[in-house]
């Protein structure tokens, strides 16, 4: 599509001048527009094609000392004018927050904007042919195999654009393009169960998809290591995650770690900046700015200028998640109010040399289910995996959980590897923990 | 993108259309054009006309299809915070636009557009129809026909949410707000989310049906934080369903404020069970879950059509007691899942999935049911108009069984029961399923001892339902709102259960 970032821009002042001439005093509004493209191919049949361009306007709106957010897609003139009158006169009912303002100026991108390389133009030029080549050449890989029962192979591309502009001054624009391919199999069990895996990979270039090849063997090496899966052992031993899954511990970790979960009185990370919460091996930076990265961005939400925040240095907390609003309710400096891409220091060592190297633990391929309070930092997960025995990978094993606190278990962190996951925003890498509870059979 | 499936109880947040009334008018004429259509209803809901509308139909089908559909939806919603005794942040949004579908065999071409000019749909349905290779027949309707809908008025509010103001809604926060701070002189923190929604559907089959309604929905959130001493718990509690604002009554909101202060105490005394497996008692209502993740995915049409399901080629046979009865309905009056068509256009049922223990019926959406040579269940389902529709749950819950809680409870030497819950996940082919309990308790020789929290259960569909050795006659339907994720697409649902014995489950907890 042709650039509208201009385009956008002024949608999104024209929702300003809006808003301000219904009553705002002030208003924060952004424009997007973004195109997507799914190809799905399954066993063999182009299953799914669909294509389509959205687009949208949202409002932060300040009236009378009083908040609101709102969008709509519905962009037609005299619709967008009813919305917007409507909303001012919404936010009038509410009771009026002296913390509720936009926020200062002087945290907003200047000069330049940064060169975050996340557009790729080779991405809204592919083609039917050229999608179809790709899934083809996962076709290639995923069939003539007997254990298989079914499989799907897909693609997905898009091109997005946004614009954001606020009554402080702000006024922005970003572009970025994604890609993404990728499979998943269901293989036959002796058994009867019917296990199942995926790969999918990408990012804002078409060069940071996997290779088709390697798509399609490892969804059939992960799926058939799971053939023959029993229940796992009631047992107290390391804990080794793999990088695929070890994210979603990070997320539970980051969940509460913001101005507002803490303020709500809803989060372990309270009085926790300055303090050695975690293990030494534990450094975690949040990085806006990475090259390339997948939620790398010139500014966040609000409009704060992006920049490299350290959240965990050696197991002190450095910083938390702060936005404007409840770090004023709080008394702290903003800092983001929303997690980008996370940076890690690694160990040295990758998943292989770290597993051939152990006593005895439990690895983790994969969760499934559980939760954590952010409040307490109790946690239960269900997982699946192996029995790692002197350097030995057991048969798989599943139907078990592990039950502990977030912040006891990133104490007991042991190792950190170098590699992180390239296919998530938290390029989480191979984590090890000591002394973790694990219930089965 | 892959096949990850939930159900969580999210607390998804997101005003008026002038002159938006209230769904499909009655006034029939003749045995096939039962419901007659209004004036301009494409018009009056979509600003278009209906030429426009056969237009695109036509454009739609030009390349052949066995069958395809326009889905116009708009939503509207509207939600209210409260939170440090300020009333103070509310959101409206609005999505409007129209898919465009065709199907071939199992090919499926989709497209939608939020410009619901006739230029930009025609260019959605040239997309949508490129699946088409020109081998099948061409479809488009001379004519539109308005079909009678066999359930109807499952949802008709006294007063539609776009004609319910904010100030209507602002004293029955503030009323679950002094109610809950009220409860106990721990309480510190209590914050309330209101949240409704108006969503207009409109379905326009390539054969010329159309069908369409207002399908509200809304949910009120209480989330509690108390304090004792240097100890902080946290919990929550909601009410949901598609419901108008005379739902939420000075007694509702009692009962939602003494839940969730309850819930959050019981946090400080709670203990972790001990790990392993265990009997597991599931309370009346909420712990449909059980069935939701154990069953209904499994059956869910698509994952056995292909062959992906634990439980494919397993119709007809007894997985369970003779007992054991799971229903999967769309008629269930002003449940979260309640629908009067599916997002096909196909009526809702209720569909036994499995009787007196016996697998009966998968849930269809047109494309499996087409396969199997069935007529559709009304399990169609989709998010919205920027998605494809396939076989989903609506309202699952179990039927009474022949025992008593009291005599469940008795029968368990060590245990527990899980009574809340958060979130649940299925792999659909290795029949591994997970929820998380938040609220339970302890049981040691027949009798409840202590609360318990933070617990994930693991179990086996099949071997789990083959394990449900006792079943209550106390069935009850979860008030709680939930919402299923399949394939990246949330749909709500609601659930059911009578007090059941699962004989063993793993349990996640610690000290073995």
């Amino acid at each position: 599509m042709p650039d509208p970032s201009s385009l956008l821009l002024e949608r999104a002042t024209a929702a300003v001048e809006l808003a301000k001439t219904a009553g705002a005093a002030h208003v924060h509004a952004s424009a997007s527009q973004a195109r997507n493209v799914e190809y799905k191919l399954r066993d063999g049949i182009l299953e799914k094609v669909q294509e389509d361009t959205s687009r949208s306007v949202s409002l932060s709106l300040y009236v009378d000392g009083r908040y609101s957010r709102h969008s709509t897609s519905d962009l037609r003139a005299a619709s967008l004018k009813a919305f917007v009158d409507e909303a001012v006169a919404m936010t009038r009912v509410l009771a009026p927050d002296p913390d509720r303002m936009l926020p200062p100026a002087e945290l907003y991108p200047s000069g330049e904007a940064p060169e975050l390389d996340v557009v790729d133009t080779g991405v809204p030029s592919l083609d039917r042919d050229a999608r179809m080549a790709r899934l083809q050449a996962m076709q290639s890989g995923l069939t003539g195999h007997e254990d298989v029962i079914s499989w799907t192979a897909g693609i997905s591309d898009s091109e997005s654009f946004s614009a954001a502009v606020n009554t402080n001054g702000l006024s922005g624009t970003h572009h970025a393009t994604s890609a993404w391919c990728g499979a998943e199999v269901t293989l036959q069990d002796p058994n009867g169960a019917r296990p199942e895996d995926w790969f999918w990979g990408g990012g804002h270039h078409l060069k940071s998809m996997p290779d088709a090849e390697e798509v399609a063997r490892r969804c059939l090496s992960q799926a058939r290591a799971r053939i023959g899966s029993a229940k796992g052992p009631t047992a107290q031993t390391t804990m080794i995650v793999d990088p695929r899954s070890s994210g979603r511990l990070i997320a539970r970790l980051l969940g509460p770690a913001s101005a507002r979960s803490i303020q709500q009185g809803r989060s372990f990370w309270a009085d926790s900046v300055g303090q050695k919460l975690f293990s030494e091996k534990l450094s975690l930076t949040d990085a806006p700015l990475l090259k390339g990265g997948h939620n790398s961005r010139p500014y966040d939400g609000e409009g704060l200028a992006s920049r490299a925040l350290p959240i965990v240095e050696n197991g002190v907390v450095k910083n938390v998640y702060v936005d404007s609003y409840y770090g004023r309710k709080l008394g702290m400096t903003p800092t983001t109010g929303s997690r980008s891409n996370l940076q890690w220091v690694g160990g040295g060592r990758d998943l292989a040399a770290i597993l051939a190297d152990i006593d005895d633990a439990i690895y983790v391929t994969s969760w499934l289910g559980g939760n954590a309070d952010g409040t307490t930092g109790d946690f239960s997960f269900g997982l699946r995996g192996h029995r790692i025995t002197k350097g030995e990978m057991g048969p798989p094993i599943g139907e078990m959980n592990v039950t502990g606190n977030l912040i006891d278990l990133f104490a007991a962190l042991t190792e950190v590897g170098d590699d992180g996951w390239p296919y998530s925003s938290s390029y989480s890498p191979t984590l090890v923990f000591d002394g973790v509870q694990f219930s089965g059979a | 993108m892959h096949r990850r499936r939930f159900l969580a109880a999210t607390g998804a947040v997101t005003l008026t259309m002038p002159g938006f009334l209230s769904a499909c008018g009655k006034s029939g004429s003749g045995p096939e054009l039962a419901a007659a259509p209004p004036a301009d209803p494409f018009a009056e809901w979509f600003g278009i006309d209906t030429a426009t509308v056969q237009a695109v139909l036509a454009e739609l089908g030009a390349g052949g299809a066995d069958f395809g559909d326009l889905y116009f939806q708009h939503t509207r919603n509207t939600s209210v915070k409260m939170e440090d005794g300020i009333i103070g942040e509310a959101t409206s949004s609005i999505t409007q636009g129209v898919g465009l579908r065709v199907v071939i065999g199992d090919q499926t071409g989709y497209a939608f557009t939020e410009e619901l000019t006739l230029e930009a749909m025609k260019k959605a349905a040239r997309t949508a129809a490129a699946i088409a290779r020109g081998n099948t027949t061409r479809l488009s309707p001379d004519q539109l026909q308005w079909p009678e809908i066999a359930h109807r008025d499952l949802y008709k509010l006294a007063v539609p949410w776009s004609a319910v103001g904010i100030t209507d809604k602002l004293p029955r926060i503030q009323k679950l707000e002094s109610l809950a701070k009220a409860k106990d002189p721990s309480v510190d923190k209590v914050q309330v989310s209101w949240w409704d929604s108006e969503e207009r559907v409109m379905v326009c089959t390539l054969d010329g049906k159309v069908y369409r309604e207002v399908r509200p929905q809304s949910r009120l959130w209480c989330t509690v934080v108390a304090k004792k001493g240097d100890e902080t718990r946290s919990n929550s509690a909601n009410l949901a369903g598609r419901r108008g604002i005379d739902f939420y009554t000075d007694e509702k909101l009692g009962e939602l404020a003494d839940k969730a202060v309850r819930l959050t105490m019981r946090l400080f005394d709670a203990r972790r069970p001990p790990a392993g497996e265990m009997p597991v008692i599931l309370a009346a209502g909420p712990s449909g879950i059980l069935l939701h993740e154990a069953v209904g995915h499994g059956l869910e049409a698509d994952f056995n059509r292909i062959g992906t399901s634990i439980y494919a080629d397993k119709m007809g046979e007894k997985v369970a007691a003779d007992f054991v009865t799971v229903v999967d309905s769309g008629v269930e009056p002003n449940e979260r899942g309640a629908l009067t068509f599916d997002d096909e256009g196909n009526d809702c049922q209720r569909t036994a999935l499995i009787e007196n223990g016996r697998l009966a019926s998968y849930m269809h959406d047109t494309i499996s049911a087409r396969h199997y040579g069935v007529k559709p269940t009304g399990s169609g389902r989709r998010q919205s108009f920027k998605h494809v529709p396939m076989p989903r749950m609506r309202c699952t819950f179990m039927e009474d069984g022949p025992h008593t809680r009291d005599e469940i409870i008795a029968s368990v030497d060590k245990g527990i029961i899980a009574e809340t819950f958060t979130n649940g996940q299925v792999q659909i082919g290795a029949g591994d399923f997970t929820f998380y309990i938040k609220n339970g308790w302890l049981i040691e020789g027949g009798k409840i001892t202590a609360p318990i929290s933070d617990v994930n259960i693991i179990g086996n569909g099949p071997e789990a339902l083959q394990n449900i050795t006792m079943a209550a006659n106390d069935a009850q339907l979860d008030t709680g709102g939930w919402t299923c994720g399949k394939n990246g697409q949330g749909v709500p649902v609601s659930q059911g259960l009578p007090t059941v014995l699962v004989s063993k489950l793993n349990v996640g907890g610690v000290d073995a």
